[in-house]
């Protein structure tokens, strides 16, 4: 299913947010995106709770669609890559990124991704320990607690989610993307993650996700 | 229509003739050695035996099995327990000296509270005729050294509960302690069967009979398994029997006690109708009766229905009357085991005038001194109302005395409703749980962590039990793919739970996950909670995570009647210090709304009607006649063969009100079919409120209804579809698997203090929902919920009645002008479903020009 996009302009550059819970860096041609917690459902299964192999391939396929769709030069996630101890379900991811092998891809560690050091490089993922920059952006796991001056923060982590009130006491939760000052916190990407709701202060932005639609508030 | 007598069934039905009771096969229970033995024993303390108890003890001594029908105070744990003594004194001339026997009797509970004074009566019995029989108690308190005493050498009888005999059931070698197993006794039993934890103990029945069967070197009578239930009166005995007993049950044999208890209902009326509020659930207005009552009975307890009311209560009326200090208390189940031992104590010792409770205060032993029961707010059900008015007047004749105290206007009607219940002798049924696959999933692995099984063993032990007589061969392997495999279409490659052995048991090898396994042993799903704790030390109770998440440090919240003030969060223990602040907030727990029986619901009705023709002689429908007059005034009261519908358009939008009378749970069904049906019509979304009068669709845009043919809004046409529709666009299914999800294992419930969770493993029943729901829909867990609904909320042949009756009947709509006195408790209600048949992301873009 194509997505639908939202331009968005930052720090006089053009990202572009997806309803694929991603956003696209179109001058960098980077795609980045956060929390895909590849081989959870594998961690489950290890512990005797079925949950169905589908649920990681639907997104690593929703991951090759955005790939296709803006053609990266790179992709960074912003944490939580992967959901915890090594199972079958990287040999899986491993598959997916030979198939997409023309893309960089960096990692900007998140507190999930405790996989031994070595296997970051057989599945040609680079690894930043602490954090990793581009021109005047900088990629953390958490949102800072206070804005680094100049410099424009895109993070993770959160799962950030939005209640949404109307008339006839009608109450909706959606993911979101989340704008405080001088950040962008993304939405988790798999699908297989829970909401963090967020109550935005004055004159932060919100841009929520429905049915592959996006919706700013 | 399902009521039933309260009185002695009637023979043929399920009173069982026994040809065997007297015959000279028999041993004739009065010629035996160890009945003269206990008949003295009776006559040291200037007492004989009742009949029923002599009844129950030939019928053991018969080798049969059943139920024994008796409230509590009436001497039922004499009927049962006291055979096993005189059985065994007749085959054991050397009684007095024979020690270490293994265990006789077990004898399940669902409070461990009650066990140990069942403990402490039947210990007594024993020293008393000089028996050296030990009396063992096991539960969650029971420390792992007692235990592994047990494990070398077992009391002769062992008093638990259904959860506690699971987990013994996954210890290595449990068929080797059961094996000496003559009896099991259920206590309490109406209490456990409309509930998962009656699973429980079928299951762990048909295990212990197979045991026992297999001992059993000598086919004689009493060689097998004797199985005994204990139950309060319900309107379903006989089923009640059925479901204990299983596929034994036509074997089983009926006893019930010959003592009737008198119940007497007051109400308390507000002095001016029209000055009472027309919603609420405090009922703090009638403080000022309650006072009077209190100071002229010698005890009283005061039952609210939920926690946080009784914490309410408790301060209003310490307030109000500070000379009761010392002598009133609080008991919750959130409230912590010491305090409430204190209270119960002191309860029996008479050192209290009143106690402020729930329904942690339904079961358990006698307080003599309580003479006066008030029952705050509605009870929603003839057996509870009964059973908390027996909490009085204990002694076998005594009478039982309980005063109504309404919380709203219309909460009178309810009154009157109950008096009439009462009168005609009509309580409710438990209906027992069928196909419980999450039950039977952890059930396996508890057998897995322990002994290991062998499936075709337990399969037939399990197609033994009324829970799962109906399970076919393929659900039943569904069953053993979905612990070995993950599923039988999935096979998922490293799943890891059960496994097969070479030896052709399955086990589970994983000690994490067995340990994992045996700490969620059960089938009680509670939210989270954290204990609370003073800084210098002493545990106060439990509070909702949900509700401590809100506080900051300074913030004041009252529990277990004392004021507290938050101090921090350390290692998943709330750290409090006393307070003075006044208004402390009262923390919510969640549960507790019950919703009214469907026999309550039918009287209702007929006492709203009665109303409406003026041709009532109750005292609450007079009282009730302001309030009456008014709705007539606004609206209308439907009659016989009437349905009433009110369309009110405020600045809240546009409301529909309809008025069943058929309970809260079929309106929540009934109110979810209408919309969906509407829904159909144009795309939109309503936001529905119920309670056990009726139920309100509210849209933020007008409702498209055809006055002239509002009927075909109730048509049966399509019924099932459109309710499976419907279904799945609320939030009813997904509710019931919330339970489901943590009783199979997939989503574990933290324990406070006593187990950090797995990180990594943790997620909600919610996700696991979606996820199977899109890829596994055939998946048994997801359907059982799916039944579920359709078993204990749809109530089917209720609402198929009621939509007959409403179509087919004269429906009056009405556009009042303001709110009436039928619709405003509905429409302040808080808790409500949605339903909407727009597309979501239109939804919320109207629901954002709306916000402004």
């Amino acid at each position: 299913m194509m997505q639908k996009i939202l331009q968005y302009s930052l720090l006089g550059q053009s990202f572009f947010l997806s309803a694929g819970r991603a956003v696209y860096w179109e001058g960098q041609r980077a795609l980045v995106l956060s929390d895909l917690h590849i081989g959870k459902g594998g961690h489950f299964r290890k512990a005797g709770i079925p949950i169905p192999e589908q649920v990681q391939e639907e997104d690593l396929s929703r991951l090759g669609e955005l790939v296709g769709e803006f053609d990266p030069k790179k992709i960074i996630v912003v944490g939580d890559m992967f959901h915890s101890a090594a199972n079958s379900d990287l040999d899986k991811f491993k598959r997916w990124r030979e198939a997409h092998s023309q893309q960089e891809v960096v990692l900007v560690k998140g507190n999930h991704d405790i996989l031994k050091k070595e296997k970051y490089g057989e599945m040609g993922v680079q690894l930043e320990q602490d954090g990793y920059g581009l021109d005047n952006v900088v990629f953390y796991h958490q949102p800072p607690e206070t804005a680094e001056g100049e410099r424009f923060t895109i993070s993770g982590h959160l799962h950030p989610g939005i209640l949404v009130e109307g008339n006839g006491r009608q109450r909706l939760r959606l993911p979101c993307f989340w704008l405080p000052k001088d950040c962008l916190v993304l939405p988790a990407f798999s699908a297989f993650t829970g909401l963090f709701l967020v109550k935005p202060q004055a004159g932060e932005k919100i841009i929520a996700i429905a049915d592959g639609e996006l919706i700013p508030f | 229509m399902s009521l039933s007598n309260i009185g002695i069934p009637r023979e043929g039905r399920f009173f069982l003739f026994d040809p065997e009771f007297h015959s000279t096969k028999q041993l004739y229970l009065k010629d035996t050695p160890g009945y003269k033995i206990l008949l003295d024993w009776f006559a040291s303390k200037n007492q004989h035996p009742f009949p029923f108890q002599e009844t129950a003890w030939q019928h053991f001594l018969n080798g049969k099995s059943g139920l024994l029908n008796a409230p509590t105070g009436c001497g039922k744990t004499f009927a049962l327990f006291l055979p096993i003594l005189i059985d065994w004194i007749n085959q054991h001339p050397d009684w007095k000296d024979r020690k270490k026997n293994g265990l006789q009797m077990l004898w399940i509970t669902p409070l461990r509270a009650l066990a140990r004074d069942i403990q402490k009566a039947m210990q007594e019995v024993c020293s008393e005729i000089g028996l050296p029989w030990e009396i063992g108690l096991r539960s969650g308190d029971t420390s792992s050294a007692e235990r592994q005493r047990q494990k070398k050498q077992m009391p002769e009888i062992l008093i638990t509960t259904p959860e506690s005999l699971h987990i013994l059931l996954a210890q290595k070698g449990h068929p080797a302690v059961l094996k000496s197993l003559q009896a099991v006794v259920v206590d309490e039993w109406h209490d456990l069967l409309g509930s998962k934890r009656g699973v429980l103990v079928e299951l762990a029945l048909s295990r212990l009979k197979n045991i026992a069967n297999r001992a059993a070197t000598k086919q004689e009578l009493g060689s097998t398994l004797r199985v005994w239930g204990i139950s309060a009166t319900i309107g379903n005995l006989e089923e009640a029997q059925q479901v204990l007993l299983g596929n034994d049950h036509e074997k089983g044999v009926f006893v019930k006690t010959d003592m009737q208890k008198r119940t007497i209902v007051e109400s308390i009326l507000p002095d001016e109708i029209e000055r009472f509020p027309w919603a609420g659930h405090l009922g703090i207005k009638l403080l000022d009766k309650v006072f009077p009552i209190i100071e002229k009975s010698r005890t009283t307890l005061i039952f609210t229905n939920t926690r946080s009311q009784s914490e309410i209560w408790y301060h209003t009326l310490l307030d109000a009357h500070p000379d009761l200090a010392g002598l009133l208390a609080l008991h919750h189940s959130s409230i912590d085991r010491e305090l409430r031992d204190w209270v119960e104590n002191a309860l029996s010792e008479g050192l209290l005038k009143a106690v402020v409770t729930t329904a942690s205060l339904d079961l358990g032993v006698d307080f003599r001194p309580v003479d006066t029961v008030i029952q705050i707010g509605s009870p929603k059900g003839v057996a509870r109302f009964l059973q908390r008015a027996g909490r009085s007047g204990h002694a076998p004749h005594d009478v039982s005395k309980i005063y109504f105290l309404p919380t709203h206007s219309l909460e009178l009607a309810e009154a009157a409703a109950l008096k009439q219940a009462i009168e005609n002798q009509t309580v409710e049924q438990r209906q027992p749980y069928v196909m419980c696959f999450d039950v039977l999933v952890q059930y396996l692995c508890t057998l897995a962590v322990g002994e290991g099984f062998r499936p075709d063993e337990i399969l037939e032990e399990v197609l033994s039990t009324h829970c799962f007589q109906y399970m076919t061969v393929d659900e039943w392997e569904w069953v053993l793919a979905f612990i070995s495999t993950g599923g039988s279409l999935n096979a998922y490659e490293e799943f890891q739970k059960v496994e097969k052995g070479a030896d052709g048991t399955w086990r589970i090898a994983s000690k994490r996950t067995a340990m994992r396994h045996r700490l969620h042993i059960g089938t009680i799903v509670s939210d989270a909670v954290m204990k609370v704790k003073y800084l210098k030390g002493g545990f106060i109770g439990t509070v909702e995570e949900r509700f401590i998440s809100k506080m900051k440090a300074g913030d004041v919240f009252s529990l277990a009647g004392r004021t507290l003030e938050f101090v921090q969060i350390k290692e998943m223990t709330v750290y409090v210090r006393r307070s003075k602040v006044k208004n402390a907030k009262v923390p919510s727990w969640l549960g507790g709304r019950i919703p009214l029986s469907s026999n309550l619901g039918e009287t209702l009705r007929n006492v709203i009607q009665q109303a409406a023709q003026g041709d009532s002689d109750s005292i609450e429908i007079q009282a009730l006649a302001p309030l009456f007059n008014l709705q007539s005034e606004r609206s209308a009261i439907p009659s016989e063969g009437e349905t009433l519908m009110e369309y009110i358009h405020t600045k809240d939008g546009h409301h529909l009100f309809v008025y069943p009378f058929e309970g809260r749970l079929v309106h929540e069904v009934m109110g979810a079919l209408l919309a969906y049906r509407l829904s159909l019509k144009m795309p939109i979304t309503f936001s529905i409120a119920m309670n056990d009068y009726g139920f309100e669709l509210l849209s933020d845009q007008p409702i498209p209804l055809e006055e002239a043919n509002l009927a075909a809004l109730f048509t049966t046409e399509n019924l099932f579809d459109d309710i499976q529709r419907s279904i799945n666009s609320v939030e009813m299914a997904r509710r019931k698997f919330r339970d489901i999800a943590v009783i199979a294992g997939l989503v574990f419930q933290g324990y406070p203090g006593k187990y950090k969770q797995d990180k990594h493993l943790q997620s909600s029943s919610s996700l696991i929902f979606d996820v199977f729901a899109e890829y596994d829909p055939d998946n048994l867990l997801l359907r059982q919920a799916y039944q579920e609904v359709f078993d204990f909320q749809l109530e089917e042949v209720r609402l198929r009645a009621a939509l007959e009756r409403i179509s087919t009947g004269k429906i009056l709509f009405h556009h009042p002008g303001k709110f009436t006195p039928f619709a405003f408790p509905i429409k302040v209600d808080s808790m409500r479903e949605n339903l909407s048949s727009e597309k979501l992301a239109e939804r919320v873009k109207r629901m954002q020009v709306q916000a402004g």
